[in-house]
Order: structure tokens, then C-alpha cells, then sequence
């Protein structure tokens, strides 16, 4: 019932309308609306969007081409780096050969000059030794001579008859040569 | 009132063709405008055809201020109109068409611009009409959607498009009794009636909800108990005039939208 | 549902005999009634549909945030063609109502 007296009430709103809101009634708006929409199409087409269009693209290709530069920047950077790094290497390359070479060449000078020192030095010592040796050998001589005189005189003195110190040498040189030889 | 009622909430609502109650306007009230000048002819200029006007010479204006000197560097409204043609691009003819749609930027802008103005008619103060809430605008951007998308499949594929269309391939031979008479209906006549009738209705009701909710509140403002309803029905209101104005944004993009893509399934049948 | 109708129309042309309207009146009344039930009718499947819709994109944006401008476009053209339905039972309410 109620249903029913609402949509009483909606009839008796709409008993005037015989007029349709879907469609329109005057053809006016139908022309006005094609003549303003292609207007706004042809403008928009012709007139207000090639420069803006272009300046778009004009920005796309400057961008496009500033892209390009900046990448070519960067790969010469690039190079500029890789052949400075190649200076580099080959220099470090190079102290390091000189150093090597330097090396080699104190090495050699300290070889060498360490030599020329040892065989001065055995050189002295030899000398030294040899001197050692003659001195020795003099006085060693020496004490020979004294000892056979004096075991001569003991062995006459012994035996009550002179004795020959030639006689007795060798075995002077004997012991001596067993109990001083040895040092 | 001719009818007694026997309930008693109704009453109020409906208090009597003199003492006020719920006088919601009949319909022709709502959507038709009386002629401003050159009535009876063909060129009758009345509020919708001003809304018309205003949606073309806005952004004609605009874009023509931008364009007679494009900044390399985009400020200002510059900035605005090339988001604008951004839009459009990245959003409309890149999913829908493809990179070979640039050449259709200036019609679906123009499209948008247009409808979309005409949408936000609904909720500038004083103005409130969508022009696009009487079916003569649509009914022309559908035709134009249609000649489009038809015009571009005969130039591409000739008399190829409409063998495409009518005799998709890969279907077997026996079905195409059932298939051409659907997709002829479905291509030729039901696309542009649910671009136009998508649009149309679109804005006529958000325009009667909006009607029905300013009515209410200005019928409660006269009840003094019932204006405690205000307090619901007024922020009510104002949330679906928010709403109205996402709605009237989302009707043109998706009638571009839609356009486009008609327009790149006419270009590449295949897909 | 045409019985449905039917009994509204019943009731819709009783009440109109008792209150002694005309025939045109009660033609706008059961037009009027009708288009009540065409615009809830039509209002059912696309609330369904959106609803499912949008929540499949949702959950798609959710799992691929990257795609979420194509998944937008995608749901935009659904919805538009989904609602197409209940705005044709709108224009058909209208014209039930008021011609």
C-alpha cells in the first residue's frame, strides 16, 4: 500500500512531463555541441598543437642528443683514464726496473768490493803467516843449534871425552823436531 | 493531493501542493534550459551550448598561449598543458593504441578537454548542468569515436577490416552464423551506444543525485525537528559533490580511453 | 518475476481505481513502478561484477606493485564496460519514468 501511494506520488510529479529528458528536444544542442567540439579538434590539430608538438620533440631530440654528448664525455673520461692509468703502470714499471738494476749493479759493486777486501785481508794474513813461519823457523833453527851445543857440552862432560857437536845434531833435530815441531 | 494517506512519515514528505513539503522538480526542470536567443531554429543557443562554448574556448586559449612561444624549459602553464598532453600519451594512446597513436593525440585531447569541462559544469556553483547530461554531446563524440575507428581500420586494412571483424579468424566455419550477427551488433552499434549512453547517464544521475540531495536539505531546513537529518544529508552532500567531481574526470579519461583503444583495435585487428 | 510485477501492477491499478485516476495516470504509475524494479534489477550484476573487479586488482597491485599503472588501465576499461549495464538500467528507468 505504501509502495503504491509513493508511486502515486511520482505520477502525479511526472503527470505533466510528456517531455522526454533522454532525448533532445531542439536540434540546437546537437549543433552547437558538433560545432564546438570540432572546432576544438581542428583548432587543437591545426593551430595550438604543432608548435608545442615541436618544441616537444625539439626537447626529446636535445635531450637525446645531450645524453649522447654526456656518454661520449664519459667514455673519453674513460680513455683519458685507462691511458693514465697505462702512464702510470709503466712508470712503476720502470722505477721498479731501475731499482732492480740499481740493485743489481750495488749488489755486483758490494760482491765485488767484499772480494777485493777478504783477498786483502787473506793476502795480509798470509803475509802474516808466512813472516810467522820464517821467524819461527829462524829461532826454531836457533834453539837447534844452542840445544846441540849445549847437549855436546853436557854429553863431553858425561863421558869425560869431547864429543862432536855435528855427531850429536841429529838427534837434537830429532827431539826437537818431536817435541817442538808440534808447537 | 488527490490521494488520502494512510501513513504517517509520507505525510510530512508530502504536506500538500501549498505548505511546503518534499517538492522534488519534475524532470524537464532539471535537464532543459530555455533558448537565450535564435529559439525555434536550428542554431537555438541555450545553456548547454554556452557550457559547450566555454569547453572549447578553454583550452583552445590555453594551449594557445602556450604554444605561441614554447619554452625548451617547460614553468608555469607550459608545465600544466605538456602534464596534460603527458596524460593523454602515457595514459590513454601508450596502453590502448601503441606507439603509432601519436598522430590521434590531437583528437582523444581534444576529446577530453572537451567532455572533461563540460563534466566539472556539474559542480561549479551557480552553473550546475553537465553539458554532458543531455545526450546530444555524447551522441556527437560517440559518432565521431565510431567514423573514427571505422575510418582507420578501411584506411589501414581496406575492405580487409570489416572481413576482420564480421568473419573473425579462427573460428570455425559453421559458427559464423552466430558470430557475424553478434559482432556486426556488438562493433557497429552497441560500441558507440555505450560510449554515449555510458557518458550520458553517468552524468544525468550524478546531476540527479545531486538534485535530490540540495532538495532535501532545503526541504528539511524548513521542518524544525527534522532538521536534525541536515546534519547527516548536508555532509552528504558535500562528499558526493567530491565524488561528482572524481566522476566527471573518470567519464572523459575513460571515453578517451575507450576511443583509443576502438581506435588501436581498428589499426591491429590481431590482438 | 513477472509474477512480481504483475501483482504490483495489480495493486499499482486497484489503488488507482480507488483514488479515480485516468487511464494515463495510472500508466505513469505502473511505468513508474516498473522502473523501480528495472533500475534494482540492473543495479545486481554490475555491483557484483565491479566489486570482483576491483578487488582481483587490487590483490594484483598488491603482489606487483611495478604493474600497477597497466593493472589500472585494465581495471578502468572493466569497470567502464562492467557499469555500462547498470547505466543502461538507469536510461531505462528514466524512460520508464517519465515518458
Amino acid at each position: 500500500m505504501l509502495f503504491a501511494a509513493i508511486n502515486l506520488l511520482a505520477a502525479e510529479g511526472g503527470e505533466s512531463a510528456a517531455v522526454n529528458p533522454v532525448f533532445p528536444d531542439s536540434a540546437g544542442e546537437l549543433v552547437w555541441g558538433a560545432i564546438f567540439f570540432f572546432l576544438t579538434w581542428i583548432l587543437l590539430r591545426y593551430v595550438c598543437l604543432p608548435p608545442l608538438l615541436k618544441a616537444r620533440e625539439d626537447r626529446e631530440l636535445q635531450v637525446q642528443s645531450d645524453y649522447e654528448a654526456a656518454a661520449a664525455a664519459e667514455a673519453a673520461a674513460e680513455q683519458v683514464r685507462r691511458d693514465y692509468e697505462t702512464t702510470i703502470s709503466e712508470a712503476r714499471l720502470q722505477a721498479a726496473r731501475m731499482v732492480e738494476e740499481v740493485r743489481v749493479t750495488v749488489d755486483a759493486e758490494r760482491g765485488r768490493q767484499v772480494l777485493a777486501v777478504e783477498q786483502e785481508i787473506a793476502e795480509q794474513r798470509q803475509a802474516a803467516m808466512a813472516e810467522l813461519d820464517s821467524a819461527r823457523t829462524a829461532a826454531l833453527g836457533q834453539i837447534v843449534g844452542d840445544v846441540a851445543d849445549l847437549a855436546a857440552a853436557a854429553a863431553s862432560k858425561v863421558v869425560q871425552a869431547p864429543v862432536d857437536a855435528a855427531a850429536v845434531r841429529p838427534a837434537v833435530d830429532d827431539v826437537v823436531q818431536r817435541t817442538g815441531g808440534s808447537k | 493531493m488527490t490521494v488520502a494517506l494512510s501513513t504517517q512519515p509520507l505525510s510530512i514528505l508530502a504536506a500538500g501542493g501549498e505548505g511546503g513539503g518534499l517538492k522534488f522538480p519534475p524532470v524537464e526542470n532539471l535537464v532543459k534550459w530555455p533558448a537565450w536567443f535564435l529559439e525555434g531554429t536550428v542554431f537555438e543557443f541555450n545553456k548547454i551550448a554556452f557550457i559547450n562554448f566555454v569547453a572549447f574556448i578553454v583550452p583552445v586559449v590555453l594551449f594557445f598561449i602556450v604554444s605561441r612561444k614554447p619554452a625548451a624549459v617547460p614553468r608555469g602553464l607550459q608545465n600544466l598543458m605538456e602534464s596534460a598532453i603527458d596524460f593523454i600519451d602515457v595514459q590513454v594512446i601508450k596502453p590502448a593504441i601503441g606507439p603509432d597513436g601519436k598522430r590521434y593525440l590531437p583528437m582523444l585531447l581534444a576529446m577530453f578537454f572537451y567532455i572533461w569541462i563540460g563534466n566539472l559544469f556539474e559542480i561549479i556553483p551557480t552553473a550546475h548542468m553537465p553539458a554532458n547530461a543531455r545526450i546530444a554531446n555524447p551522441l556527437i563524440l560517440a559518432i565521431v569515436a565510431l567514423v573514427m575507428f571505422i575510418g582507420v581500420g578501411v584506411k589501414h586494412h581496406k575492405l580487409g577490416y570489416f572481413k576482420e571483424v564480421l568473419f573473425p579468424p579462427g573460428v570455425p566455419k559453421a559458427l559464423y552464423i552466430l558470430v557475424t550477427p553478434i559482432e556486426l551488433l556488438s562493433t557497429f552499434i552497441i560500441r558507440p551506444f555505450s560510449l554515449a549512453v555510458r557518458l550520458f547517464a553517468n552524468m544525468l544521475a550524478g546531476h540527479i543525485l545531486l538534485v535530490t540531495f540540495s532538495v532535501l536539505c532545503i526541504t528539511l531546513w524548513g521542518f524544525q525537528i527534522l532538521n536534525i537529518v541536515n546534519l547527516v544529508a548536508f555532509p552528504m552532500l558535500v562528499a558526493f559533490t567530491g565524488f561528482e567531481f572524481m566522476v566527471a574526470f573518470l567519464q572523459a579519461f575513460i571515453f578517451s580511453l575507450l576511443t583509443a583503444v576502438y581506435i588501436g583495435g581498428a589499426l591491429h585487428p590481431q590482438h | 518475476m513477472s509474477a512480481l510485477s504483475n501483482a504490483v501492477a495489480q495493486v499499482v491499478t486497484q489503488a488507482g481505481e480507488t483514488a479515480g485516476l485516468d487511464g494515463d495516470a495510472l500508466k505513469s504509475a505502473n511505468g513508474a513502478s516498473s522502473a523501480g524494479f528495472a533500475y534494482g534489477l540492473a543495479a545486481i550484476g554490475p555491483g557484483i561484477g565491479i566489486g570482483y573487479l576491483v578487488g582481483q586488482a587490487v590483490q594484483a597491485i598488491a603482489r606487483q606493485p611495478e604493474s600497477a599503472g597497466q593493472v589500472q588501465t585494465t581495471m578502468f576499461l572493466g569497470i567502464a564496460f562492467t557499469e555500462a549495464l547498470a547505466l543502461i538500467g538507469f536510461v531505462v528507468f528514466i524512460l520508464l519514468k517519465f515518458v
